[in-house]
């Protein structure tokens, strides 16, 4: 299976899965004290959120234009390790809007998503916070890394391991931040879970 | 293949389906040398999806697979044919290609360098001339499956005894044409494979897409429903639709079930997709080119599973799997999407995109769907548990409900009259030894 990328280019808005295979961009100096502490305080909250089943309000953290998008991973020959990750569009975990994330929420606190009640015991640790400033007021793109462990029903036990890309915006009320942007970077080719109920 | 050794004969394997009654025997889920017979007898003869010829558009492109639990590399030839050999080197055992997909010129063995062609030829033997004499390269390559292709969708079968695909296919084509033969263009695939492991028998997902609009209509998707309203509405006025029919190949244990006549599928596919499949230039040429097989326009959400472990969803939600069998109590669910070669860009986009929502590892639908198994296959592992047979009688003696309007046997849409062709299938295909009394009579 080959892309071409210089075929595809026009197809591949938002973030280029070129991006995703390199480091983060950071900035040459880094984010004020201040700044920093804000942001990762705010991801402590949000995973307080999500830990705690508070998926209405979590969902309230996100911006009418957020894409939340988990791209699949492939193993690939070294020569081909710029097509790790599956283009927009070509293959994906994750690929919601605004309105299909309503969709999802709703479904996981409807009582009937049989999969979650009764409910996984979750625990999101967020750590390796970079924040960049973009040219756009008031507004951050912020790498961060997780473990998502999730226990389930008797015996089971998922860890999810893996790094967001995130835009974030600042905005009254709330936490503070709303999050226009997500990208999650799974790090499993294969899942190893019997579904992705959870949130990340 | 001796298939009088052993506890499990012929005729132990026969009594494990008893279709009369409509009751199956639990350790078919559980037993590993039953399992071990499923390698050799089901998925070493029978025809098995790899992929859709798209994912190969050009020569050298491969993806890398498995025909029940032996790797294989599919491979787009430079004559435009489609190659699947063993994925492995015949001097150690290792692997000859280890990435999942990409476009190579020759596949070189990782371990001592032997390397093969595109075709699967050994080619080259590092030190041949020093290390060997009379070294015949031409007979130690891998082993090559037999290819056929079914309008888009790659099979590949072992054994050069089975019948031809379309033999194999029996009447199920045009329940299979439903999703892959709505246009003269014919389907591609959208993207990579999505893959992820539920630790459940391959045979509750292959029946649950067989045989089983029952769950669907019942408790298991309300979450997936509520996902797909509209803000406005909730399930207070969700009513299950009821009419339809399940479909029963005569030969081969496929099968599918549809509804009629029902309410349109935004709730599964969304908004833009069901106008696609509903109305307009596409569904148009779709109900030309399929009525004279079957009445296409009445038909509404289906499901349907190619024996022994190919399954799919038409009608928009367009999902294409292959259930992976690793151990008893072990699945991969390697899934991908499909959609009509000439469809706009923007249905194809959005096809995809409701795909992930829905029917994918995370999806509202699938995710319910993989808590079941997970579960089933944890009772199973009690004694009691696998004594006492399990109830499959929906449909039987239940009379009048083949449709003549609707092509082979059918019956009413919640029966398991197709889960028992399958079972009644995996049975002969596990206690026959020979292809003289398998194959179809004509």
């Amino acid at each position: 299976m080959s892309y071409d990328l210089r075929l595809k280019q026009g197809e591949i808005k938002g973030m280029e899965i070129m991006e995703l295979v390199k480091p983060f961009k950071w900035a040459e100096s880094s984010s004020s004290l201040e700044l920093q502490h804000e942001i990762e305080q705010f991801y402590y909250k949000e995973a307080q959120l999500l830990d705690h089943s508070e998926f209405v309000e979590w969902f309230e953290l996100m911006d009418k234009d957020i894409h939340y998008w988990m791209p699949i991973r492939m193993n690939r020959v070294g020569r081909e390790m710029s097509q790790e990750y599956a283009p927009q569009g070509k293959g994906a975990h994750y690929d919601d809007t605004y309105e299909t994330m309503r969709g999802r929420i709703r479904a996981r606190v409807s009582g009937v998503n049989w999969a979650e009640n009764p409910m996984s015991r979750t625990r999101h640790i967020i750590s390796n916070v970079i924040i960049r400033e973009m040219e756009e007021p008031n507004t951050y793109e912020v790498a961060s890394s997780f473990i998502v462990y999730r226990n389930h029903s008797e015996h089971q036990a998922d860890i999810f391991p893996g790094e967001r890309r995130d835009v974030l915006r600042r905005s009254e009320g709330g936490l503070g931040f709303k999050i226009a942007r997500r990208t999650i970077l799974i790090d499993q080719g294969t899942l190893l879970a019997n579904n992705l109920s959870v949130f990340f | 293949m001796n298939f009088n050794s052993g506890k499990w004969t012929p005729e132990a394997i026969r009594a494990l389906i008893d279709e009369e009654k409509g009751a199956l025997d639990p350790r078919i889920y559980t037993d590993q040398e039953l399992y071990e017979l499923e390698l050799e007898r089901v998925f070493g003869r029978s025809w098995l999806l790899l992929g859709h010829e798209s994912h190969v558009p050009n020569p050298g492109d491969y993806l890398t697979t498995y025909m029940g639990e032996d790797p294989v590399v599919m491979v787009r030839q430079r004559n435009g044919s489609i190659k699947v050999f063993h994925n492995q080197c015949r001097h150690r055992g290792m692997k000859i290609c280890r990435a999942d997909c990409g476009n190579a010129k020759v596949f070189t063995c990782t371990y001592h360098g032997w390397a093969y062609d595109t075709a699967g030829n050994l080619v080259n033997v590092p030190f041949e001339e020093e290390a060997f004499s009379g070294f015949k390269k031409e007979e130690w390559g891998p082993m090559q499956a037999r290819v056929e292709i079914y309008k888009g969708l790659v099979f590949a079968n072992w054994d050069p005894e089975a019948p031809d695909l379309l033999t194999y296919l029996s009447d199920a084509t045009p329940y299979m044409d439903t999703m892959l033969d709505r246009s003269e263009a014919g389907t591609e695939a959208i993207g990579v494979m999505q893959k992820w492991v539920i630790p459940c028998n391959w045979k509750f997902a292959a029946e649950q897409f067989v045989s089983d609009m029952y769950h669907a209509a019942t408790t298991s998707h309300l979450a997936a429903v509520v996902a797909g309203l509209p803000p406005e509405k909730d399930l207070s006025n969700f009513e299950p639709h009821m009419k339809g029919h399940q479909f029963r190949a005569k030969w081969g244990g496929h099968g599918c079930g549809f509804y009629i006549d029902a309410a349109r599928g935004s709730v599964r596919v969304g908004p833009i997709v069901d106008k696609y499949y509903s109305e307009g230039p596409a569904y148009e040429k779709a109900k030309e080119r399929l009525t004279p097989l079957l009445p296409y326009h009445r038909m509404g959400a289906s499901h349907m599973t190619i024996f022994p472990n190919c399954s799919f969803l038409p009608y928009g939600m367009n999902t294409v799997r292959t259930w992976h069998p690793k151990g008893p109590d072990q699945i991969e669910v390697w899934a991908f999407v499909v959609v009509d070669k000439d469809a706009p860009e923007e249905i194809k986009k959005e096809l995809a995109r409701q795909n992930v929502r829905t029917f994918s590892a995370g999806g509202v639908y699938e995710q319910d769907d993989g808590e079941n198994w997970v579960e089933i296959q944890s009772a199973l592992r009690g004694y009691k548990s696998r004594t006492a047979p399990l109830a499959m009688q929906m449909g039987l003696n239940v009379l009048g409900k083949n449709n003549p309007e609707f092509p082979g046997k059918t019956s009413y849409v919640f029966s398991e009259e197709a889960a028992r062709g399958f079972y009644s299938h995996w049975a002969r295909m596990m206690s026959e030894p020979s292809w003289d009394t398998l194959r179809p009579q004509s």
